[in-house]
């Protein structure tokens, strides 16, 4: 698997899969949208027309199954990038396959296999209970009598409504309403789920509760194909197979989530010494073979943590512990540790713009 | 039809939840039905020949044009406020993403409306047959197609209404003009030849007119078909023409919705 740094505009590197494994593809997905304006520009010009870029040349695939997550801040165009995967807006150039169905062309077709997960709690029909409201929409997706009953039991089961009775969903907390919206998408047993930030109503023990469902429900059981968008990097980390980093309209990143730490900006490590400003370390940070270097408090013990990052991998890493070792550097303990995933993406957005600032 | 159904059936759910509601609205109907009878009554003896060609009894006619202009209300203003409702709620979102058709959905989500206001033009026109207007049971099947001719000529307005939610997040004055328009010259309250001549032209390119006198003619004097033809057809050519106005145009609001991704925005 391949991950690469991206010019705005230009398509990330991605992986080249089977085409019968691909169950979405983006391909150069590019929308833009109306800016309005204000009266005195309106009067001034008024046949001018300006436009936000919301997604510009954005590729990607996601293969069956997958967990994928869109990674980006509020405004990264994830929720547009949804929008035209559910065939709710067309967009201005480019083209998106699901299983091999062009979502402008064949959009009815689409509509049948992707399913997106409206997080508005809002569309949901707050007057009525959880049954009728998945019986509206089992009609809809054209499952009528004991069918359609069948799917809707089977659903409240499964998401852990079936004890709501005739409680209308007004009266429901939001964890329960988030259970109802996904129980409303899979009505159709769809290939593809879309999540849209799904626990961004919810506590954090809520939000927790709901990620195991995704997991071992959802993906696990249902064999869904996944795609979720979210800004909180624990989240993606916790989920996803894999993670595209969407910054201003544009995928500046996809891979896993360790490669993404390791081949882009290093790993980090701690490293517990007697003697911090060893002349050994000293050399590497100068050689650039660490970075980051990151002197910590010191323990009773005179023992002190410090932090630091080596690119390259843990080949690199080893070759490092054993130029130490042979500089005698006192070393109590050498520890890989994962890198946050928002240290990250700030990194790889930073990256971008320091790149974008340079051409 | 299954998918009209549910959407009939779940409107009728939250309109059952609101229980209030529905007793004051059938207890409106009795609350104004029976003060029109006391007016009407009172005026008989001064419009009973003005509206001599379409039953002859004042209470009978404007009983009928109440019952017509509902309808036409519920046919120009429901449109416009499910596209405002479910766009604010995202509702709409969301029945666009099931293999559902748009005008599938929205003739589900109307009917309702249309269902409840005929039960409630039952409830009128009972009500009035007990007070002494003449209906002609017999003719109750034309009658309800003149009816539902009168709701498909004024659906379009309707529709143009939705598609300009769509464009401008307001209908603007479009459906206050028409039933404005309607209620004043269309003949509701009085016949339209009793209005001045210089109104004339404006009351002829309004299809109320139409429709409104064929139904009184059947439902008060028990006309048959062939004697309301000449209006029907002038009806029918209000509907072929605006619906394909209002087609085109709802058709161009949805697409430049989809274009902008104003569906769900408020």
């Amino acid at each position: 698997m391949t991950v690469t740094l991206t010019r705005a505009g230009a398509p990330a590197q991605i992986t080249r899969v089977n085409d019968s494994a691909t169950m979405v593809r983006v391909d150069g997905l590019t929308k833009r949208f109306p800016i309005r304006r204000g009266w005195m520009q309106t009067i001034r010009r008024p046949f001018a027309r300006e436009h936000a870029t919301a997604l510009a040349g954005v590729t990607f695939t996601v293969e069956r199954s997958e967990f994928f997550g869109l990674l980006g801040e509020n405004g990264a165009g994830k929720t547009t990038l949804f929008k035209i995967l559910a065939s709710l807006i067309v967009p201005d150039a480019g083209t998106v396959t699901v299983n091999g169905l062009d979502v402008v062309k064949d959009s009815a077709r689409v509509r049948g296999l992707l399913a997106p997960v409206i997080a508005d709690e809002r569309s949901l029909n707050w007057r009525l209970s959880a049954r009728e409201n998945l019986r509206l929409f089992a009609a809809l997706h054209n499952l009528h009598g004991a069918a359609g009953e069948h799917r809707v039991n089977e659903l409240m089961d499964i998401t852990g409504i079936a004890d709501t009775g005739t409680k209308m969903v007004g009266q429901f907390s939001s964890g329960m309403k988030q259970r109802l919206l996904i129980a409303r998408a899979l009505l159709s047993r769809p290939s593809v789920l879309l999540l849209d930030e799904p626990t961004r109503s919810l506590d954090p023990l809520g939000a927790r509760r709901f990620r195991e469902f995704l997991r071992d429900e959802i993906v696990a059981r249902q064999r869904c194909t996944v795609l979720i968008a979210t800004h909180r990097a624990e989240e993606a980390l916790e989920l996803c197979d894999r993670i595209a980093i969407l910054d201003r309209g544009v995928v500046r990143a996809v891979g896993t989530p360790t490669e993404l730490a390791s081949r882009i900006v290093g790993e980090r490590y701690y490293l517990w010494t007697l003697a911090p400003s060893h002349p050994a370390l000293t050399c590497l940070a100068a050689q650039g073979t660490v970075t980051n270097l990151v002197i910590g408090e010191r323990d009773e013990a005179g023992w002190t943590r410090v932090q630091l990052e080596i690119p390259g991998g843990p080949r690199t890493a080893s070759d490092v512990i054993a130029a130490l070792a042979a500089e005698q550097m006192p070393i109590a303990s050498f520890e890989r540790v994962r890198l946050p995933l928002a240290e990250l993406i700030e990194r790889i957005v930073a990256n971008r713009s320091a790149v974008m600032a340079d051409a | 039809m299954h998918k009209i159904f549910a959407l009939v059936r779940a409107s009728w759910l939250v309109g059952a939840s609101y229980r209030m509601a529905i007793i004051t609205s059938f207890g409106s109907l009795i609350v104004t039905v029976v003060p029109v009878f006391y007016i009407a009554r009172a005026l008989q003896p001064m419009m009973g020949k003005v509206v001599q060609g379409q039953g002859g009894d004042f209470f009978g006619f404007v009983l009928v044009g109440m019952i017509a202009f509902m309808f036409i209300g519920i046919a120009v203003g429901t449109l416009p406020g499910i596209i405002s409702g479910s766009v604010s709620s995202g509702t709409l979102e969301a029945y666009l993403t099931t293999p559902s058709s748009l005008p599938t959905v929205l003739a589900g989500l109307m009917s309702y409306d249309f269902l409840w206001s005929f039960a409630r033009a039952v409830v009128l026109v009972i009500t009035g047959a007990i007070l002494g207007a003449h209906i002609a049971w017999g003719k109750s099947l034309l009658a309800i197609g003149i009816l539902a001719l009168i709701v498909l000529s004024y659906l379009p307005f309707g529709i143009l209404g939705a598609s300009l939610m769509l464009w401008f997040r307001t209908t603007g004055p479009l459906p206050k003009a028409v039933i404005g328009l309607s209620g004043f010259l269309g003949g509701v309250y009085y016949p339209t030849h009793v209005i001045p001549s210089w109104l004339h032209s404006v009351s002829s390119a309004i299809p109320l007119t139409y429709g409104l006198r064929a139904l009184r003619r059947v439902m008060l004097e028990g006309k048959p078909l062939s004697a309301v033809a000449p209006d029907l057809g002038i009806l029918t050519l209000f509907i072929v023409g605006l619906c394909a106005l209002s087609v085109l145009a709802f058709s161009r609001a949805l697409h430049d919705a989809k274009r902008t991704g104003s569906l769900a925005q408020y």
